[in-house]
């Protein structure tokens, strides 16, 4: 896990982007791959996880392709915020985190090329100094 | 992630260094879990030098703290820095979890 983050770390950097995007841009990755390896390839030999960072005039793309079980986002069970911790549940905090940090998501699946998660978020320079 | 423990009194300090993500949670787990199975119930976080946390590391809280308020104590968190704080409150944890400006106001919270 930590790989991929150093990954996006370094792509952030060498982009300029602000700190704090690059932080969470982090988080949205660690929290779609850990899915990936938690959930996806549960039961299955795991299979290859490809991530890409390209920015794309003011918006970063990040793509992530994998063989994995296709998500279905639709059924991602939505964790409960507003309840006290006896009443809280483990599941769902990771996509919650990516829905909250992206601007955009894109999801494909097929069974000849696999799924593509697409996240699209607005770049925002590092400030001088 | 590096976990370092020290007592002050009734409260265990538990110092987390680095990052907590689905690799190192497990053994955030375990280090609160052995000062609960000592039967030191009341905890404190240290997270000063806690750089990062994924939501790996919010299950590992929320596990504890539920434990700690089972045996009627708590897990309050201290230094907790600026983005990381961001991901608790992303998740909606800063209702549930009681977070302290520094190591000193959180042990003082518990009752000595």
């Amino acid at each position: 896990m930590a790989a991929f983050r150093n990954f996006i770390e370094e792509a952030c950097r060498r982009a300029g982007a602000d700190e704090s995007l690059c932080f969470d841009l982090k988080l949205a990755v660690d929290e779609a791959v850990s899915n990936l390896v938690v959930h996806g390839y549960e039961g299955q030999e795991p299979g290859p996880i490809k991530v890409s960072f390209a920015l794309d005039g003011d918006e970063i793309v990040i793509t992530i392709a994998d063989h994995a079980a296709p998500f279905y986002p639709e059924h991602a069970p939505e964790p409960l915020l507003d309840v006290p911790a006896s009443e809280r549940r483990p599941g769902g905090l990771g996509w919650h985190l990516i829905k909250q940090i992206a601007d955009r998501l894109e999801y494909e699946t097929s069974p000849e090329t696999g799924n593509r998660l697409t996240m699209i978020k607005k770049f925002v320079r590092r400030p001088p100094g | 992630m590096e976990v370092r423990v020290e007592k002050r009194g009734s409260v265990a300090i538990v110092s987390i260094d680095g990052s907590v993500d689905g690799t190192s949670a497990p053994d955030l787990v375990s280090s609160l879990r052995q000062q609960v199975t000592a039967g030191t119930v009341q905890l404190v976080a240290d997270f000063a030098g806690t750089d990062y946390t994924s939501s790996a590391g919010l299950r590992a809280l929320l596990e504890m703290v539920k434990e700690t308020r089972q045996h009627g104590g708590d897990l309050r968190l201290a230094s907790v820095r600026r983005e990381v704080l961001r991901v608790l409150e992303l998740s909606g944890f800063t209702s549930i979890l009681q977070v302290y400006p520094d190591v000193d106001s959180a042990v003082a919270s518990f009752p000595a």
